[in-house]
């Protein structure tokens, strides 16, 4: 088998300390005067920033997930919130986060825990699947009444889009601007919401082109280390700074596709993945790699999360993989709080990825299938999350759909979020009995 | 050439042994003990004697099942689906859905024509659709398992199982037992509650016939029958050898 | 002497109706010729269909065990969404020409889909894109929008122009529905309610699949009929039933007819229940903002109240008029397993109730129930409740 040049990412510890700042930011907003906020890694971000530049947001997925990879602290978690009565198959970043309020501790980036629980000034999430801003509505109850908005951006995926679908959104972050003034009795400046929603298309879209990247044999990146990659845009995506380390990491990745350097030594099977992992057992990946030579370019949830993309073609025949444009590329000027909302709305709506499937198992199918092709991937792995039932929407009818079209597809049994859902035996039982199905050696034998 | 094909599985430990002529020469079948490794020499000895040859004969000795990690001497080893798939190929070569039941986990295994696995499903992590919930049922019936499965065939069947979890279904069938529900019916309700379990993890790779089921739990009758009425199709079930010995030969001829 | 509830005829009305849902539509089919439409969630805006001659009827399960949804539908869906999948599959719901979801929960949304792409008589399917956000003002304006786009993808479908004269009639139609159904409702006020919880299960779940008129004409002379009707049963603990779509009759009968302890459900609190026609169609001479505001501003389901800007759910301060209008002692929480917009209020619900001297017990609901484990349960959930009015 060839062996591939493999360097480690320059940029891997920029990505990490920003992380780790972000947490803790978060923790000491109050000791500078600052402001907290809390929501979805979806929520509009780019409306609290212009509440001033010492605006720290928390969002809850990405420290749902954090919380799940320290196992000790999430099942505490977990236990807490099930005895005040939550189901466990509720979301399970939400039950992490709902937990860790529960308990008054607060977890940073690398493991060390905190008390108390920093309060925020209000919550300010979205909501598209059944929890969003439930999610909220009850953290907000835990920590006695935190005041809570949450933005309804229901109105269908992106290639149905009309001016009266935006305008509904648009008017709900209209009311959102004088409603956070009053919380927070601060002045809200239009030229901050601007600059955060000029930064938010160019790191989603620059996401977006790094995934594109990946197409590349051998590929540059594998999504174990994507992971730490793309929370950037879940935390925080329309502050400039995260949009200028994507640039960076943009050049890197590009720089490593010319000189043909990869992910790994040896790539001999390619594979995509379906829903967030199981935190916790991240092994998974490095079991694939080990044992099978076999890479992880992705998943619709890795590349659409943070992503721009176009999407749906206007007939809703056919998924683009293509970066969506920024308003620079689109040649839209922003000069107001008007355009800035609509702006930040209609991107959101129609090129963030992980939103159009939610009306349809059709779209999804479509995605899926196209992004195998179009990154040349021999297989899909798919994570039957019993964490997320957003994820979850679909997965087993995609999955007859690729089997039908030919595509190996295995399934295995999991939690992104609690660990206690998940069984490691059976699912390397799952990924040995489908390499061996397939006849893919195991490098250790060879 | 001689090759061992070893199956151990969490209840039982199987052993097929194949000459070069893909003839089965021996076979053992033994109750899994504590000890695995004692358990597995136990099974190949036995397996050994029945074929009339010694160890050293074996040229090739080849792992599958749950517990494959108790044969430190294997020189490869096998994956449940690969094994379900080329044991039941071999005995029955129309075979396109291979449904194994086993102790403690059920699989279905979809093979083209020529033998090859197109695709396969595990059961979700539960009881209901597995050996292990039969083994519980016949303690509170109190009635041989043989017995259990012939009764199911003489009921009308007009007992609904209601709970759809292990935990409930067994004091439900304690409560039919209290309102002396006839065993045969209580049997039938059984059966149709773990075959509807199967059913649902076989429809996910699709049936298409021949239909194949093997595992321990194809030799009860009262199981295959449940399942012959919720899939709508025949279910054969290996006649060359005993369905739960399938997977050791698929191992067996694996080294080939 | 009046009669005994159950010898009133139009119970056993609602009841055949609930049985033979399906022989009703194909017969309703033979006389009208017309189409019928299946729909998944109660915020599909019947009148709309009603105003262009198509019968809605709504896609429920039928509580037998069943394993053909599991190659679609993930284990951790709930059941309504398996059973409603499943009798599609099973070739139940052969009559319906069309489908169609008001958006409301994922599991609901992900059968549908099935549904649309795999019941092959099925011709026609809208999927609308419903707002979530009911407690925001938007909504309403938002709705109508949509409500306008779903009234042309019906009249292109039918070939019939839906006039305002039309859809006033069907308002009017549904209108008195709800109207005659909440007066029955609110002779549970009384202290010796005449019906029971599974009584007015039959009545409302009847309603959703026949057509309103034959139901108002039942209802009523049902209403009138009431007045005369001798309570032979002892009303005992007042119960408040809580959530989605409860119509397993075997759960009902067990909790009212099956314990040593008596109870009687007061009011159900669910889409099976009240959420289902509790508010009526306010006169508005733009007719699709009529609808819009009825529909956005019902009751709620938990999938669509949450805060918006305030920390309220419209829900919960209709519960709690309830439990006072109807002298509430005890909740049976009904929760559909998996139904995540439930679960999510629970904690909440488990404290207002607790605020308000309310007893509760939550019990999960699958596609069939397991009825001896909850019989115990409720046997001591009543007798606790009885406990209380203990002295000595």
């Amino acid at each position: 088998m060839m062996e591939v040049k493999v360097r480690p990412l320059e940029c891997w510890n920029d990505f990490k300390k920003y992380r780790e700042r972000y947490y803790k930011n978060y923790l000491e907003a109050k000791d500078k005067g600052g402001i907290r906020w809390a929501g979805s890694a979806w929520a509009f971000d780019a409306i609290p920033h212009g509440l001033g530049e010492d605006v720290y947001p928390l969002t809850g997925e990405p420290y749902g997930a954090t919380c799940a990879f320290f196992h000790e602290f999430s099942r505490q978690c977990l236990e807490t919130i099930e005895r005040k009565g939550a189901a466990r198959d509720l979301c399970g970043y939400m039950r992490n986060y709902w937990g860790s309020i529960a308990q008054n501790k607060y977890l940073l980036a690398d493991g060390s825990i905190v008390e108390p629980f920093p309060r925020p000034d209000f919550n300010f999430t979205i909501h598209i699947c059944c929890s969003h801003a439930k999610w909220y509505h009850y953290a907000a109850e835990l920590e006695n009444g935190v005041p809570t908005y949450a933005v309804d951006i229901s109105v269908g995926p992106g290639y149905l889009l009309d001016d009266k679908k935006i305008n509904y959104v648009v008017k709900q972050l209209n009311d959102a601007i004088p409603w956070m003034e009053k919380i927070t009795g601060r002045e809200y400046d239009d030229e901050l919401l601007i600059k955060a929603v000029y930064a938010e298309a160019d790191a989603m879209s620059t996401w977006a082109k790094i995934c594109k990247l990946n197409q590349a044999r051998p590929a540059p990146l594998e999504e174990k280390s994507m992971f730490s990659l793309y929370v950037l845009n879940l935390i925080n995506r329309s502050d400039p700074e995260v949009a200028k380390l994507y640039h960076k990491l943009y050049d890197e990745v590009e720089s490593r596709v010319k000189r043909g350097i990869g992910a790994l030594t040896h790539e001999q099977f390619r594979f995509f993945t379906d829903n967030p992992p199981p935190w916790a057992f991240l092994k998974v990946y490095r079991y694939l790699e080990k044992e099978y030579a076999a890479i992880s370019l992705g998943a619709i949830y890795t590349f659409g999360l943070g992503g721009g993309w176009i999407g749906m073609d206007e007939k809703g025949e056919k998924w683009i993989w293509e970066p969506a444009p920024t308003p620079e590329e689109a040649g839209v000027e922003i000069t107001n709080r008007e355009e800035a909302l609509r702006w930040t709305a209609e991107y959101n709506l129609r090129y963030r990825a992980s939103w159009q499937h939610e009306y349809s198992h059709w779209i999804r199918k479509l995605e899926t299938y196209q992004m195998i092709k179009d990154w040349n991937a021999d297989a899909i792995i798919m994570h039957i999350n019993r964490g997320c039932e957003l994820w979850n929407m679909s997965t087993l009818e995609v999955r007859d759909y690729l089997v039908k079209k030919g595509i190996p597809v295995a399934t295995y049994e999991g939690n992104m979020a609690d660990p206690r859902d998940f069984d490691e035996a059976r699912t390397f039982n799952v990924i040995d009995s489908f390499m061996q199905s397939l006849g893919i050696e195991r490098i250790s034998e060879k | 050439m001689i090759v061992a094909g070893i199956d151990a599985g969490s209840k039982f430990t199987k052993v097929v042994l194949v000459n070069e002529n893909k003839e089965i020469i021996g076979t053992s079948n033994v109750r899994t003990g504590i000890d695995h490794h004692k358990t597995v020499e136990e099974a190949l000895e036995e397996a050994l004697k029945a074929a009339g040859i010694s160890r050293d004969e074996v040229d090739k000795f080849i792992a599958t099942g749950f517990g494959k990690i108790s044969v430190p001497f294997a020189d490869s080893e096998l994956t449940q689906v690969v094994a379900a798939g080329k044991g039941t190929y071999f005995v029955w070569p129309k075979v396109k859905t291979v449904i194994e039941v086993g102790a403690e986990e059920s699989r279905a295994v979809k093979v083209d024509e020529n033998g090859n696995i197109k695709d396969f499903a595990l059961a979700d992590k539960c009881a209901a659709g597995t050996g292990s919930f039969v083994d519980a049922m016949v303690r509170y019936l109190e009635v041989p398992l043989e017995e259990f499965g012939r009764m199911s065939l003489e009921a009308k069947g007009n007992i609904p199982m209601n709970a759809q979890c292990v935990i409930f279904a067994e004091s439900e069938v304690v409560s039919l037992l209290h309102n002396n529900v006839p065993k045969p019916e209580i049997s039938r309700a059984i059966h149709d509650a773990i075959a509807d379990r199967v059913a649902s993890i076989a429809r996910r790779v699709g049936i298409e016939d021949d239909v194949v089921v093997i595992g321990g739990l194809a030799n009860d009758v009262g199981f295959v029958d449940s399942l012959k009425r919720e899939l709508g199709t025949e279910v054969h079930v290996p006649d060359k050898i005993a369905p739960e010995l399938v997977p050791a030969l698929g191992a067996a001829l694996s080294g080939l | 002497m009046g009669k005994k509830v159950e010898e009133v005829p139009q119970l056993k009305q609602f009841r055949e109706w609930f049985d033979k849902r399906h022989e009703y539509a194909k017969e309703w089919k033979r006389e009208n010729g017309g189409k019928i439409v299946g729909y998944y969630c109660t915020y599909c805006p019947e009148e709309i269909l009603y105003a262009a001659g198509v019968l809605p009827v709504r896609i429920l399960g039928s509580h037998e065990p069943e394993s053909i949804t599991r190659p679609y539908l993930h284990d951790m869906y709930c059941p309504f969404c398996h059973d409603t999948l499943a009798q599609g599959l099973q070739g139940r719901y052969d009559y319906l020409d069309g489908v169609t979801l008001a958006q409301s929960c994922l599991h609901m949304r992900q059968s549908y889909f099935s549904f649309v792409d795999r019941v092959p008589n099925i011709q026609w399917s809208y999927y609308m894109h419903f707002p979530h956000g009911v407690n925001n003002p938007h909504a309403t304006p938002y709705l109508r929008w949509e409500l306008e786009k779903f009234k042309s993808a019906v009249e292109e479908w039918t070939g019939v122009t839906i006039t305002n004269k039309e859809l006033d009639k069907a308002i009017e139609i549904y209108n008195k529905n709800r109207q005659l159904m909440k007066k029955v409702f609110e002779l549970r006020r009384g202290e010796k309610p005449p019906i029971t919880g599974l009584h007015a299960m039959e009545m409302v779940v009847s309603s959703q699949v026949v057509d309103k008129k034959d139901h108002n004409e039942i209802l009523e002379s049902f209403l009138e009929d009431l007045k005369d009707v001798e309570v032979d049963r002892e009303t005992g603990t007042r119960l408040i039933l809580i959530g989605s779509e409860d119509d397993d009759r075997s759960f009902l009968e067990l909790v009212e007819y099956g314990i040593n302890y008596p109870a009687t459900f007061v009011y159900e609190e669910c889409c099976t229940g009240a959420r289902y026609f509790w508010d009526e169609v306010r006169p508005n001479e733009d007719r699709l903002m009529a609808l819009a505001e009825r529909y956005v501003k019902r009751i709620p389901c938990p999938a669509k109240d949450w805060a918006a800007g305030e920390l309220i759910r419209r829900r919960f301060q209709h519960i709690e008029k309830v439990i006072k209008d109807y002298n509430v002692q005890g909740a049976i929480i009904a929760q559909m397993k998996f139904c995540d917009p439930h679960e999510l209020d629970i904690p909440s619900l488990r404290v207002l109730f607790d605020k308000n001297n309310v007893k509760h017990l939550t019990l999960e609901l699958d596609i069939t129930q397991p009825i001896g484990q909850f019989r115990t349960r409720v046997e001591a959930f009543l007798e606790a409740l009885g406990e209380e009015d203990l002295f000595f």
